[in-house]
C-alpha cells in the first residue's frame, strides 16, 4: 500500500503528517513507542504460545505426535508461561500505559524509568523462557518443566525463577510508574475525580501489589535458595498455598484490562455510551477487595488444609460472582445505548443495529460472551463439593481457555486492531481479514473448550501427554471420547489458523504506509458521570487498607496451620528433577 | 485529547463531537436519535439477562442430575 518512488521512512512522515493533532501518536509519540514495544513483545510470546498449543492439542489427542511424550511438559511449560505471564501481563502494560496517559492526559514522569521497567520485564521473561526451553535440549542440563503452577516439588532451574522474580519486580517498577503519573496530575487536579481509566489502572495495580506477595515470599524465600541447593526442599502444601494465594489474582489481572476496554472502548465503538461510571468503579473496587482471599479454592482436595477455611474460601469466591454480574449488566446496557442510538428497537431488535462488520466489536462482543460461559463452568468449579466431579480433569482447561483464553485473548486481539492504528498511525491492513479472525477464534474454541468440559465429566484428566490406558474406559454422557478427541484437536487448529492470522494482520498493519484515519482517542462521557458516586469511591488508600485486612483475615490461619503442621522444611522431601546435584558434587 | 473523563459533561450532546472506531465514519450521521440517561431504558440488557439466567439454571440441573445423582456419592467415607 506504500506509494512507489518513496522510501518507507519518508512515507512514514508524510502519513504522520495527516494525522489529526488530536491523535495519541502525533500528542504522546514517546508513549506510543513504549506501547509499540510492549505490544510486540506480548505478540511474539503469543505465536509461540499459539504455536505449543497446537502442539498439545495434537499431541493428547494422539493425532499427531511430533515431540517425545517426555517433552510434552516443557511445551505445557512453555504455553502456560509465554501465554499467560508473558502475553497477557506485557499486553496489559501496554494497554495500561496507553489508559493512564490518555485519561490524565500527560506522559509518566521519568522515560528512562518507563524503559527501565519495560527493559527489567522483558530481561526477567527472557530468563524463565530460556530455562524453559533449554529441557528440550539435554545436553544443556538446564530445565524447567513446572508447568505454570510452579510449586515444590518440582523443581527448576534457578535461572527460571530467579526470571520470574526479575518479572515480578518489573510489573511492580511499571505500577509504580503509574502512580507517580497518577500523583504528578494529581498535585494539578485536586479534588477532581480519578478519571476512569486511571481508576481502574490504579486499582488494578493495588491488587497486584498484594496479590504478588504470596509469590514473591514463595519465589524469593523457598524456591530461589531451594533451587541453588541452599535449604532442603520446602513443604509442598506451603509453597502450593503461597502460589494460589498469586494464582487466582492473577486471573483478575489478566481480565481487568479487557474490562477497561470492555468499559471505555465498547461502549465508543458501539456507538453509545457508558451506562454507569459509578457502576465501573464499584466493580473495579470490588476485584481489589475479593480477588486474593480466595487463592485456595484452588486447593480444595489438597489434604491439610482444614474444611472450614476452603469453604471460607469459597464464600468470598461466590462474592466474585457480584462485580462479573455488574459488568454483564453495565457493559451490555451500554452497548444497546449504542443501538438504541443508531435505531435499533424492540426487545432484541436492537443487536441488529450494532457494528458487527467491525472486527473490534464484534471480537470484544464474542469475547464476553464466552466469559458468560466460562461464568458458568467458573461456578462449578467454585464450589466445594461439586468440584470434586472436575478437579484435575481437563474440565478447568477448558474453563480458562473460556476466560483467560478467550475472553481475555480475544478482547486484546480485538481491541488491538482499534489500539495498534493509535499508537502506529498505521490504519489496520484488513478489516475483513480481523471479522474473519476473531469469529474464527470463537468458532474453534467453541469446539476445542465444549470437548475439554465434556471429557472432563468422563474423567479424562489435565497436563497429561498421552490420557489414553487399556485398563480404564471413559464414559462420556453424550458421544464417544473418540470424537471428542477430534473436536479438540480441530478447535485447537482452528485457533492457531486464528492466531496466525491476526499475528500477519497485525504485522502487515505495522508495516502499512497508508495513514491511520478516525484516531480521535477521546471517549464519550457515561450516561451516569462519577459526579453521581459518592467520593469515597476514589479512596484508594481505603480499599487498599480492607483489601489488606481481608487477605489477613483469609490466609492467616490457614498458612499457620500448615507451618504448624509439617514445618517449613519437612524431612524426606525429594527435589525433581534434582538439576544442581551433580554439580553441587563436584564443587563438594 | 479534548477533555478527561473527569472534566467531561454527561450532556448528551458531547456525544456529537466523537467519531467512530472504524476511522472512516463520523459518529453524527448514524446516530438517528441522541439518548440521555433519562431517556434510556436498558429493557434489551434485561431480556438478555433473562435468556442467560435461564441457561444457567437449565445448565445447573444438568450438572445435578447427569453428573451428581447419576455418579453417585463423590467422597466415600
Amino acid at each position: 500500500m506504500s506509494t512507489p518512488g518513496e522510501t518507507a521512512g519518508e512515507t512514514v512522515e508524510s502519513a504522520r503528517e495527516m494525522l489529526p493533532d488530536n491523535s495519541f501518536l502525533i500528542q504522546y509519540p514517546h508513549v506510543s513507542r513504549v506501547v509499540r514495544s510492549l505490544f510486540l513483545t506480548a505478540f511474539v510470546a503469543f505465536g509461540i504460545g499459539a504455536f505449543m498449543g497446537v502442539l498439545q492439542a495434537l499431541h493428547r489427542t494422539g493425532i499427531a505426535r511430533i515431540v517425545a511424550s517426555s517433552d510434552y511438559y516443557t511445551l505445557l511449560t512453555l504455553h502456560g508461561v509465554l501465554l499467560v505471564i508473558v502475553f497477557t501481563i506485557f499486553f496489559l502494560a501496554g494497554v495500561f500505559t496507553w489508559a493512564n496517559t490518555r485519561s490524565l492526559d500527560r506522559p509518566p514522569v521519568s522515560k528512562r524509568f518507563t524503559w527501565f521497567w519495560v527493559v527489567t520485564m522483558s530481561v526477567g521473561s527472557a530468563m524463565a523462557g530460556i530455562a524453559i526451553l533449554a529441557g528440550l535440549i539435554p545436553s544443556i542440563g538446564m530445565s524447567a518443566d513446572v508447568l505454570f503452577t510452579f510449586y515444590a516439588p518440582l523443581q527448576a532451574h534457578p535461572l527460571f525463577y530467579i526470571g520470574l522474580a526479575v518479572f515480578i519486580i518489573g510489573t511492580w517498577l511499571a505500577g509504580i510508574d503509574w502512580f507517580r503519573q497518577y500523583l504528578a496530575w494529581r498535585g494539578e487536579n485536586t479534588g477532581e475525580r480519578i478519571p476512569l481509566q486511571s481508576f481502574m489502572v490504579l486499582t488494578t495495580m493495588l491488587m497486584w501489589f498484594i496479590a504478588t506477595m504470596g509469590v514473591a515470599v514463595e519465589v524469593v524465600v523457598f524456591l530461589i535458595p531451594w533451587s541453588l541447593g541452599i535449604v532442603p526442599a520446602p513443604n509442598p502444601l506451603l509453597t502450593r498455598t503461597l502460589f494460589w494465594f498469586f494464582g487466582h489474582p492473577v486471573v483478575y489481572f489478566w481480565l481487568m484490562p479487557a474490562y477497561l476496554l470492555w468499559y471505555t472502548v465498547l461502549p465508543k465503538i458501539a456507538g453509545g455510551r457508558l451506562f454507569s461510571d459509578p457502576l465501573a468503579r464499584v466493580v473495579f473496587v470490588l476485584f481489589l477487595l475479593l480477588s486474593t482471599p480466595v487463592g485456595i479454592h484452588h486447593q480444595y482436595v489438597d489434604p491439610g488444609i482444614a474444611e472450614g477455611f476452603k469453604f471460607i474460601a469459597m464464600t468470598n469466591t461466590m462474592f466474585l460472582l457480584l462485580p462479573s454480574l455488574l459488568t454483564a449488566f453495565t457493559v451490555v446496557a451500554s452497548i444497546e445505548h449504542g443501538a438504541r442510538q443508531r435505531g435499533g428497537t424492540g426487545y432484541f431488535g436492537w443487536l441488529k443495529a450494532l457494528p458487527w462488520r467491525d472486527p473490534a466489536f464484534t471480537g470484544m462482543t464474542l469475547a464476553g460472551l464466552m466469559f458468560a460461559a466460562g461464568g458458568f463452568s467458573g461456578m462449578i468449579n467454585a464450589g466445594m463439593n461439586i468440584n470434586y466431579l472436575v478437579h484435575n480433569t481437563i474440565w478447568v482447561p477448558g474453563h480458562f481457555h473460556l476466560t483467560v483464553g478467550t475472553a481475555v485473548a480475544l478482547t486484546f486481539m480485538a481491541a488491538s486492531y482499534w489500539l495498534v492504528p493509535r499508537i502506529t498511525g498505521r490504519e489496520l491492513y484488513s478489516r475483513p481479514i480481523g471479522l474473519f479472525q476473531v469469529v474464527l477464534w470463537f468458532v474453534g474454541m467453541v469446539f476445542m473448550s465444549a470437548a475439554m468440559h465434556r471429557g472432563g465429566l468422563a474423567g479424562i484428566p489435565r497436563r497429561t501427554a498421552e490420557p489414553q490406558y487399556p485398563q480404564v474406559t471413559f464414559e462420556t454422557v453424550a458421544g464417544s471420547v473418540g470424537s471428542l478427541r477430534l473436536q479438540l484437536a480441530f478447535g485447537g487448529v482452528l485457533l492457531f489458523v486464528s492466531a496466525l492470522l491476526f499475528l500477519v494482520n497485525v504485522g502487515l498493519t505495522a508495516m502499512n504506509n497508508e495513514p491511520a484515519r478516525g484516531l480521535d482517542s477521546a471517549l464519550p462521557p457515561a450516561l451516569s458521570g462519577p459526579e453521581q458516586s459518592p467520593t469515597v469511591l476514589d479512596n484508594l488508600k481505603l480499599w487498599a487498607l480492607i483489601a489488606v485486612v481481608l487477605v489477613i483475615l483469609a490466609y492467616s490461619l490457614p498458612l499457620y496451620s500448615i507451618v504448624q503442621g509439617a514445618g517449613l522444611y519437612p524431612p524426606g522431601q525429594e527435589a525433581t528433577p534434582a538439576v544442581l546435584a551433580p554439580l553441587l558434587e563436584v564443587i563438594a | 485529547m479534548t477533555a478527561t473523563e473527569a472534566e467531561a459533561e454527561t450532556d448528551s450532546a458531547v456525544v456529537g463531537e466523537d467519531v467512530y472506531a472504524d476511522g472512516t465514519l463520523v459518529r453524527d450521521p448514524e446516530i438517528e436519535e441522541s439518548l440521555s440517561q433519562d431517556e434510556y431504558d436498558p429493557k434489551g440488557t434485561l431480556a438478555l439477562l433473562l435468556v442467560y439466567f435461564l441457561i444457567l439454571g437449565l445448565m445447573w440441573t444438568y450438572m445435578y442430575f447427569v453428573e451428581f445423582l447419576g455418579n453417585g456419592p463423590t467422597v466415600v467415607g
